[in-house]
């Protein structure tokens, strides 16, 4: 009863939303990639690199939007090689992006050794400073005062207006349903691969940045599977911006859940609601669980 | 066509090259001599019996779960669940060992050995009958298998089956644990390789032989090179997906014998260390040929062991940064060789 | 005033030449149609005119200007419009989203969905083409997937448009419309060239023809000289019935005119076959004997690629019942890349895998299979053991055709067994099919080399729309065939749909 009480707190109604940022962004991420007919299953990577770097950054600098906007440049460049390799030599997506996650979570590991001396931690640093005014509503402060997580509520709409509404998102996807069909127009179809594949690595680098803010370090195995859960997420949404968002809901609530569990009742297998977002996921894919489809040229090198 | 091989080849060796030339900047970067690093990176693993017994010792999982990989690979069946058919194998072998210690060791071990690889072909199922049925790559459905496998093996283990407090299972007999190399040769001595290794070349060299020399290694590339042509030629291909897939999948298990068998004597979370996606560089390296896994096998438990040779000078975790570069070296050479290939015929 | 003149145009794809010194022009506001079988070069010409393919020598002008077009995205600009055989649509998209792709009408926050939706409704009235622009394609019959891309090419302002084989995917209801959608077209000035092979359809709209045969412009005539009977015949040409066989021993091969009962080995009684809502195979009613070449023939797509899959056990999804007292079928495909062979491997290789028994190929065994095939079939290999793909055309086909027959099955189907191949080759090839008539095997021939196919043949089976509208046997067969003309323009006739 403690346990139920406690899920219907405001306080775990706002732990929700919190997490929800990292597997927003991170879904949002692969979901651009993939409209554009891009593969990415590197998101991991890309979180982890950007999350890392803006440990590293904000650390030097002493200023975490400085960190940040290195994470950034960083994430962009990454990507831009990724394209590189996706969209001009045409490899195979997939295990361009396995090897992707291997280099980013290899540099890190190896980076944190050489610049930390520790195997695991960065040292500490201060966080972002919170947007004042909206820091101070009670309760939710910690939201609302919150750049990235605001900036992941409006991207539910920014990112379905672009996708949906705007010149940019139809040419965006005509590369990803049929590139064939969209060149025959006169759209430059590599062009918007590239655009995806970037806005790809803006947002997961952003995802990464927002989970190393919270914890105020880069730890080893911070970003847990999350690139993969945003995939996930990404599926189960449809690839729909606004079907992701609650996709993401859905995962943030299991991941709140687990937190809550592994507290108030630590004997609960933890396991099984770990591994839940990955189940769903083949049921939907098998079509147990609704219908979904990938854009019809989605991972076809073109 | 001689020449073909010999551009693979070429292409194989300058995507080591490059590699090679990038770690050495990076190494120059950190401010260190690379000659320096790779002199005594060669001296400490190939000058003694050790280091190379811990260089067999670490590519002897690499070359069976590569060449499982690589069967998929050679019917385009794009296997990255070999991280969690390997685990889920390795698991329930540890188990069957346990449960069958008593009976003499040409029992148990191919009990336990069999017990395994169905296991492991059961996950592999999954992925087939879905791209079968449903029309969903294999891709999406192995990663998620992945997690799915190994949060599964996770809770059987910890829930029910692990040592209080760790998380492994119990010991296995030792009357099933494999003869260590240095009971024969001495100069291995303090070494973890196995007999577990000659195990693993005789699967490469058999797969070998399977995949370029029998009819049935004939339809499965078959199948990988033209799936219409396939059908008109009289190959059941929905069939031979799933023969594929389940086997190449229940290869994987294999490779915690050398781990359980031939050196913990027990099953361990985390025991597998991303072996799987590992393996997949591997296969890439040897474009799917058994025998050239063996040598991109032992190339990299070379790096492996050979990061931790030079961990005073140089953090060992530089060697996870060469494997993700040569990944990425063979893909783009490979598409660069492609097309001058390409360009040569016209 | 010439809406396009063609000067001279020549296309060649290595030694083929698919454009040969073509010469005419189409007027301004008129339907002109050009007519010819599969290859003989429309298709071509039109990619040429429309900058998909890059012309070896000629001119082109349209309205009487010269233009040398780089891509597709000119000739669109210069008001030319493609209607492609296959859609270029977007499933997920609606029909909106398809037409205004890549010309899209932008306000400030994105695209101006108001003023896109007025100015294609009122193409959709003007026209009549009765579209729901928020309908998605996946949603849409094809042939509202074909007008959504007659709108595309509205949309654009095209004023010559080019249509290659329009109706080919049309209900005989949505063909009725599509004319009456051509002839607003006219109306409204705009110039349409229409490729096609069905003669009725000529009769019906063209104002102009032109028929190309082998690469050549071979006939023009205007509407008011039109003979269908005449066009028939210039699409087919005059064909000397030549003898394809040079074996010495036989000077002409013989054909069959009667067949016993006993040696039915494959037989249709029947047979329909739909897929995706549409008649592939109708009511198909055939055997097959001992000792038979039974040839087909047909305007390509008129059933002939179902039809063998169907025999061959490839595609069970018929009604009707097929019994065949033969265990199993060898098959010669009509497209050797695509599903012939296995290119990355050798004659040896692609021999025995289809082989019973032999597991394991040793060396030696695949050496000794291969130089079997090349002795005894004259393959030329650039070394024994190279891949097929390094193989000349002609010498793949051989090795195909040895591989399938080395098989020893009671039925072989050969499906344009000589397409591409040259004259020896594929006299050989003949050869080599009559040798296993005379083995007592079945043999379905399908082919859309008439020659070939009365050369060959002891009964023909003329298809049309899945159905098979003749079987040429017996006396009447064979007599023909000593006048062959006459009996080739009865067959050119069936095969375009017109009752004889």
């Amino acid at each position: 009863m403690d346990l139920f009480g406690s899920i219907l707190s405001v306080a775990f109604f706002a732990q929700v939303l919190r997490l929800f940022t990292p597997y927003y962004l991170g879904a949002s991420a692969a979901n651009f990639s993939e409209r554009s007919g891009v593969v990415n299953i590197a998101i991991e990577g890309f979180m982890i690199s950007a999350a890392f770097s803006f440990a590293l950054f904000s650390i030097v600098f002493g200023n975490p939007f400085a960190g940040m906007f290195f994470a950034l440049i960083i994430g962009i460049l990454l990507s831009l090689l990724f394209a590189l390799f996706t969209i001009k030599l045409k490899v195979n997506q997939i295990i361009a992006g396995v090897g992707f996650n291997l280099l980013m979570a290899g540099a890190s590991k190896f980076l944190i050794v050489l610049i930390f001396k520790s195997s695991s931690n960065t040292s500490r640093f201060e966080s972002f400073y919170q947007i004042p005014l909206l820091k101070d509503i009670p309760v939710i402060g910690n939201i609302s005062g919150d750049y990235i997580i605001l900036f992941s509520f409006a991207l539910v709409f920014i990112g379905n207006h672009i996708l949906f509404k705007t010149r940019f998102g139809l040419r965006l996807r005509s590369a990803g349903e049929n590139p064939a069909a969209g060149e025959s127009l006169g759209v430059n179809v590599r062009l918007y691969k590239l655009y995806g594949v970037l806005i790809c690595g803006f947002l997961a680098s952003l995802g990464g940045i927002w989970l190393a803010s919270n914890q105020n370090t880069y730890s080893d195995g911070m970003i847990a599977g999350r690139g993969f859960i945003a995939i996930a997420a990404m599926i189960i949404g449809k690839w729909k911006p606004v079907n992701i968002f609650f996709a993401c809901i859905m995962f943030a609530f299991f991941e709140a859940l687990e937190i809550l569990l592994q507290v108030s009742m630590p004997d609960f297998p933890t396991q099984i609601i770990q591994m839940l977002p990955y189940f769903i996921t083949i049921l939907v894919l098998i079509g147990f669980i609704g219908k979904t489809k990938p854009p019809a040229a989605d991972g076809i090198s073109y | 066509m001689n020449k073909r091989i010999i551009v693979n080849i070429v292409s194989v060796l300058v995507s080591i090259f490059v590699t090679f030339l990038l770690t050495s900047i990076l190494i120059l970067l950190i401010g260190k001599n690379p000659i320096d690093i790779f002199v005594m990176m060669f001296s400490e693993v190939l000058g003694s019996g050790y280091g190379i017994g811990q260089t067999l010792f670490k590519a002897t999982p690499l070359i069976i779960c590569g060449t499982g990989i690589a069967f998929c690979f050679h019917a385009s069946l794009f296997n990255i669940g070999a991280e969690g058919q390997l685990n889920a194998g390795a698991f329930v072998m540890s188990l069957v060992a346990l449960k069958l210690g008593a009976l003499p060791l040409v029992i148990a071990l191919p009990a336990s050995l069999l017990a395994g690889f169905i296991i492991s072909a059961l996950v592999g199922y999954v992925p087939a009958i879905i791209k079968i049925k449903k029309g969903v790559s294999e891709v999406i459905t192995t990663i998620m298998l992945n997690f799915v496998i190994i949060a599964l093996v996770n809770y059987f283990l910890i829930e029910f089956l692990a040592v209080k407090s760790t998380v492994r299972t119990e010991k296995i007999s030792d009357s099933l644990m494999l003869p260590q190399l240095s009971d024969y040769f001495n100069s291995f001595q303090g070494s973890s390789a196995n007999l577990s290794i000659i195990f693993a070349l005789a699967l490469a060299v058999f797969f070998y032989f399977v995949i370029y020399k029998t009819k049935l290694g004939y339809k499965i590339r078959a199948l990988g090179y033209n799936e219409t042509a396939s059908k008109y030629l009289g190959i059941r291909t929905n069939a031979l997906t799933i023969f594929s897939f389940m086997l190449g999948a229940g290869l994987t298990s294999f490779a915690g014998m050398n781990f359980i068998m031939g050196y913990k004597g027990y099953y361990e979370l985390g025991f597998s260390n991303n072996i799987g996606f590992t393996a997949i560089a591997v296969a890439l390296l040897a474009k799917n040929n058994p025998l050239g896994i063996i040598l991109s096998s032992l190339l990299f438990g070379f790096l492996d062991f050979g990061g931790l040779a030079v961990n005073t000078e140089i953090p060992k975790e530089i060697m996870l940064v060469v494997q993700a570069l040569v990944i990425l070296s063979i893909i783009s050479i490979n598409k660069l060789t492609e097309k001058y290939l390409n360009k040569q015929k016209i | 005033m010439k809406a396009v003149e063609f000067k001279n145009i020549t296309k060649t794809f290595g030694n083929f030449r698919a454009n040969d010194d073509i010469s005419f022009s189409i007027e301004k506001n008129s339907i002109h149609c050009i007519l010819g079988e599969n290859g003989a070069g429309k298709s071509t010409l039109m990619k040429v005119l429309f900058g998909s393919y890059k012309k070896d020598s000629g001119e082109i002008y349209v309205n009487e200007n010269p233009v040398n077009f780089k891509s597709p995205l000119d000739a669109i600009k210069s008001g030319i419009g493609m209607l492609y055989q296959h859609f270029m649509l977007i499933e997920d998209f609606t029909i909106l989203e398809n037409v205004i792709l890549g010309s899209e009408i932008t306000a400030k926050t994105g695209i101006n969905y108001t003023e896109s939706k007025r100015r294609l409704n009122s193409l959709i009235d003007k026209y009549k083409l009765d579209l729901n622009l928020d309908d998605k394609v996946s949603d849409i019959s094809i042939g509202a997937a074909q007008k959504t891309e007659l709108l595309k090419l509205l949309y654009r302002d095209s004023e010559i448009l080019i249509f290659d084989e329009p109706t080919a995917v049309l209900s005989p209801i949505e063909v009725e419309n599509f004319f009456k959608i051509i002839r607003n077209f006219k109306e409204d000035g705009k110039t349409i060239i229409l490729i096609t092979h069905k003669l009725n359809e000529v009769k019906e709209i063209a104002d102009e023809v032109s028929v190309l045969r082998k690469g050549k412009l071979v006939y023009s005539v205007k509407r008011e000289n039109l003979d269908i009977k005449e066009l028939g015949k210039q699409i087919i040409g005059d064909l000397e019935l030549s003898i394809v066989i040079s074996d010495d021993n036989l000077q002409a091969p013989e054909a069959k005119a009667e067949f016993e009962e006993i040696d039915v080995l494959l037989s249709l009684q029947n047979i329909t076959l739909t897929e995706n809502g549409l008649t592939k195979l109708f009511n198909i009613n055939l055997d097959l004997h001992k000792g038979e070449i039974l040839g087909v023939c047909g305007v390509e797509g008129n059933g002939q690629s179902e039809l063998i899959e169907l025999i061959s056990g490839l595609n069970k999804n018929y009604t009707g019942l097929y019994s065949k007292n033969v265990r199993k079928i060898s098959l010669v495909p009509d497209d050797r890349l695509k599903k012939g062979m296995i290119k990355e491997f050798s004659i040896g290789e692609n021999l025995l895998m289809r082989l019973p028994g032999k597991n394991v190929f040793s060396k030696r065994l695949l050496k000794e299979k291969e130089q079997e095939v090349i002795a005894e079939y004259d393959v030329r290999v650039p070394e024994v053991g190279d891949i097929m793909e390094n193989l000349s055309g002609g010498n793949q086909q051989k090795a195909i055709v040895a591989r399938e027959i080395k098989l020893n099955c009671d039925v072989i189907i050969f499906s344009q067994p000589t397409r591409g191949v040259d004259i020896k080759a594929s006299s050989f090839i003949h050869q080599k099919i009559y040798n296993e008539k005379m083995n007592g095997k079945g043999i379905l021939l399908v082919s859309a080399d008439l020659d070939e196919l009365l050369a060959l043949s002891d009964r023909l089976a003329v298809l049309f729309k899945g159905k098979i509208v003749k079987i040429f046997a017996g006396d009447e067969f064979l007599s023909g065939k000593q006048n062959s003309k006459e009996l080739i323009g009865k067959i050119g006739q069936l095969m375009i749909g017109m009752e004889l």
